[in-house]
């Protein structure tokens, strides 16, 4: 009975091929510092899994946010839980996207054939970065409401276009409800569209080129 | 890079392949212990240090020092240090900007810059050397981000040690490095390997040095009520502070009695319905804020020149919400100090405090008329006011604080018609137990902690009563 449900799907979906190509590979003899990018990987899945629990409560809008995020750490079933999970796995993936960036380096990992999957990398560190910086002010607290202020300023001090960078950050000159509008529109579908179909591409690569080897003296 | 080169680097990788493993299950495998471990930290994090609560977003507060999320410190810290450099430390664009962007810039064409196809640590110690010392910096940068560049005192020297091992330092081993690699082509690998490691030691001990010397700053910690029962408590004391003299301890005050300017003006109880039924939260907040300027009421918000945040107006509304309101259900409110048992001796952390704060310190603060009796903390309760000796004396009953609580107003001994110390608090004489506490207290010796206070403590013995 299964085998006959396994053989249509197989003879539909292509499983056997998929495990052929995508699990059953040869890999370089792995490392454990090689698990880095997995783990980053798990980390950017559990925050959308978390930020999607989230996004049930919070109100993002100056009047409720604040409110709407102390809700969902004292009323709401293991709202602390998540939360939590969300916030220190946000410090989590900078760490590990970073020391994974570190590991890449030093082993040397981005030459021949692998300069493309490099530079979609930079792309998802800064990316990492900039999901930490909108997540940062949703809360709508002291410390949130300040850092944002100061941090659109510096990008605000870019010569000759910085005023017209800091009004499209802030949505006016000061922060106000548009700027949690849309740091908060960045930060659930703007940015992680874009890290998604980056992370694709970063897959495929990996996919394509296999894992690079650790390097011995012969490199 | 030639045909050649790429045809050998895929044969190279061909035999690694051949003597690898395979991806699944192998390297799955390890991926899913890290990804598995992780998770287990997450919760761990979550449930034993969570997030720390904070008070809410405050436009009008300009007092608080902004402090951006810990992985941006370093560029903060970096700012900071850049700023001192004379004249060119003035043009800010091109710390944030430029520096910054020419950092990002090289990192992302880094495969493009490296283009020698060696891979291996010895053949790439330029490379490596850089980074070691960039993310030493960086590292460093972040912990020192407490330190300001200039001291409380106005002394840079603080500011000075950390330009050297944040900016002057790497800035001169890294072109020491590039010009070995470069302009003196003999230089050894071992020289080059002894720059960074000296580089980023010195970094490292310049830092410590900063670390060490940095006073240690208490970090004031606002206290932020997250429960809906601390709001409330937190909404009472703040009320009892700024809002008793007027509106009284209930908000039933119809006729203000005894506040000079006020006194006899008729305002609509704050605790009736026609007050709570109409008035939203929101408005609430704001007539808190702004006051009534034409009624007499001062503003309250930081934003109109008052003394109170967001959060704590918001927590005085979830008070009256809750207290007065019939179509709100109040939870259980605990006691403002925990009853005293036979013989126990109250301390002033525990009892006093919540006691003065609710009942005393509304007039007994700066600003207001009072004999110059303040009771915000231990010290003043015990030193200030005009009467200071008389006031409270250890084992005296005839203390002029114990008396005046106790509905004996104290006579003005040079003129005996005229009273020198009313009775307090003056409109509502203060519950049975209250009194008790403050008896005990003084009777006993004002111990300040818990710990002085259970040292005190007697217990009633029969022995002890039997004794002649």
């Amino acid at each position: 009975m299964w085998k006959k449900v396994y053989e249509w799907l197989d003879e539909r979906l292509g499983l056997n091929d998929m495990y052929t190509n995508l699990l059953d590979r040869p890999e370089p003899t792995g490392n454990w510092w090689n698990t880095l990018g997995s783990a980053s990987l798990f980390l950017f899945v559990m925050q959308g899994l978390t930020g999607i629990f989230l996004t049930v409560y919070y109100t993002p809008s100056p009047d409720h946010a604040y409110d709407s995020v102390q809700y969902i750490m004292e009323g709401v079933a293991f709202g602390w839980l998540i939360r939590g999970i969300h916030h220190w796995g946000a410090t989590l993936m900078v760490l590990v996207v970073f020391i994974h960036m570190l590991r890449v380096f030093f082993t040397a990992s981005f030459k021949y054939p692998r300069e493309l999957t490099w530079l979609i990398g930079i792309g998802l560190l800064l990316m990492t970065l900039g999901m930490g910086f909108t997540g940062y002010l949703l809360p709508w607290n002291q410390r949130a409401f300040w850092a944002t202020t100061v941090g659109t300023q510096i990008a605000g001090s870019v010569p000759f276009v910085g005023e017209f960078i800091l009004k499209a950050l802030r949505g006016g000159p000061d922060l106000s409800a548009l700027t949690l509008q849309r740091f908060f529109s960045a930060h659930i579908w703007m940015l992680p569209a874009l890290l998604a179909g980056l992370i694709g591409i970063h897959l495929y690569l990996i996919i394509k080129h296999g894992e690079s080897h650790f390097p011995s003296k012969e490199d | 890079m030639n045909d050649e080169t790429k045809k050998k680097i895929n044969a190279r990788y061909e035999r690694e392949l051949n003597k690898g493993e395979r991806f699944w299950p192998d390297s799955i495998f390890k991926d899913l212990i890290v990804s598995l471990g992780i998770f287990v930290l997450l919760v761990l994090l979550a449930t034993f240090i969570g997030v720390s609560p904070e008070p809410k977003a405050d436009p009008s507060d300009t007092s608080y020092i902004p402090r951006p999320e810990w992985y941006f410190l370093f560029i903060f810290k970096f700012l900071a240090i850049y700023g001192q450099i004379p004249v060119l430390g003035k043009i800010e664009w091109i710390a944030t900007v430029l520096i910054p962007g020419i950092a990002v810039g090289i990192l992302t064409l880094v495969p493009f810059i490296e283009k020698r196809p060696d891979r291996h640590y010895g053949k790439r110690i330029l490379p490596i050397s850089i980074m070691i010392i960039m993310v030493v910096g960086a590292v460093l940068l972040t912990m020192t981000s407490e330190v300001p560049t200039v001291s409380a005192d106005g002394s840079k020297f603080l500011g000075y040690l950390q330009s050297i091992s944040g900016l002057i330092i790497p800035t001169v081993a890294m072109t020491a490095l590039i010009l070995m690699s470069f302009v003196f082509k003999g230089t050894s690998t071992r020289t080059m390997i002894w720059t960074t490691v000296l580089a980023s030691v010195s970094m490292i001990l310049v830092s410590g040095v900063v670390l060490a010397l940095h006073p240690r700053s208490v970090v004031e910690e606002t206290e932020v009520a997250t429960t809906l029962v601390d709001q409330i408590t937190a909404g009472q004391d703040l009320y009892s502070i700024h809002c008793t003299e007027c509106h009284g301890d209930d908000g039933s005050v119809a006729v203000i009695e005894g506040v000079e300017g006020l006194e006899g003006e008729e305002i609509t109880p704050i605790n009736s319905k026609d007050v709570l039924y109409t008035i939203t939260d929101s408005a609430m907040y704001e007539v808190i804020a702004y006051g009534r300027p034409n009624a007499g009421m001062t503003p309250f918000g930081k934003a109109y020149g008052g003394e109170l945040s967001k959060s704590e107006i918001d927590y005085m509304t979830i008070f009256m919400r809750y207290m007065w309101d019939d179509r709100f259900e109040a939870p259980e409110i605990k006691p403002l100090f925990p009853a005293l048992a036979d013989g126990e001796v109250p301390s002033y952390d525990v009892h006093i405090q919540p006691v003065a704060k609710r009942y005393c310190v509304s007039c007994h603060r700066a600003g207001k008329e009072n004999n110059n009796y303040l009771m915000t903390s231990y010290e003043e309760i015990l030193t200030t006011g005009d009467n200071a000796e008389k006031n409270i004396i250890k084992g005296d009953e005839s203390s002029y604080l114990l008396q005046v609580i106790q509905e004996h107003a104290i006579m003005d001994p040079e003129n005996p018609e005229e009273e020198l110390i009313g009775v307090m608090p003056p409109s509502k004489a203060l519950k049975p137990d209250v009194v008790d506490v403050f008896v005990r207290w003084i009777m006993n010796g004002m111990p300040q902690t818990a710990e002085e206070a259970a040292a005190l403590f007697v217990l009633p013995t029969p022995e002890a009563t039997a004794a002649p």
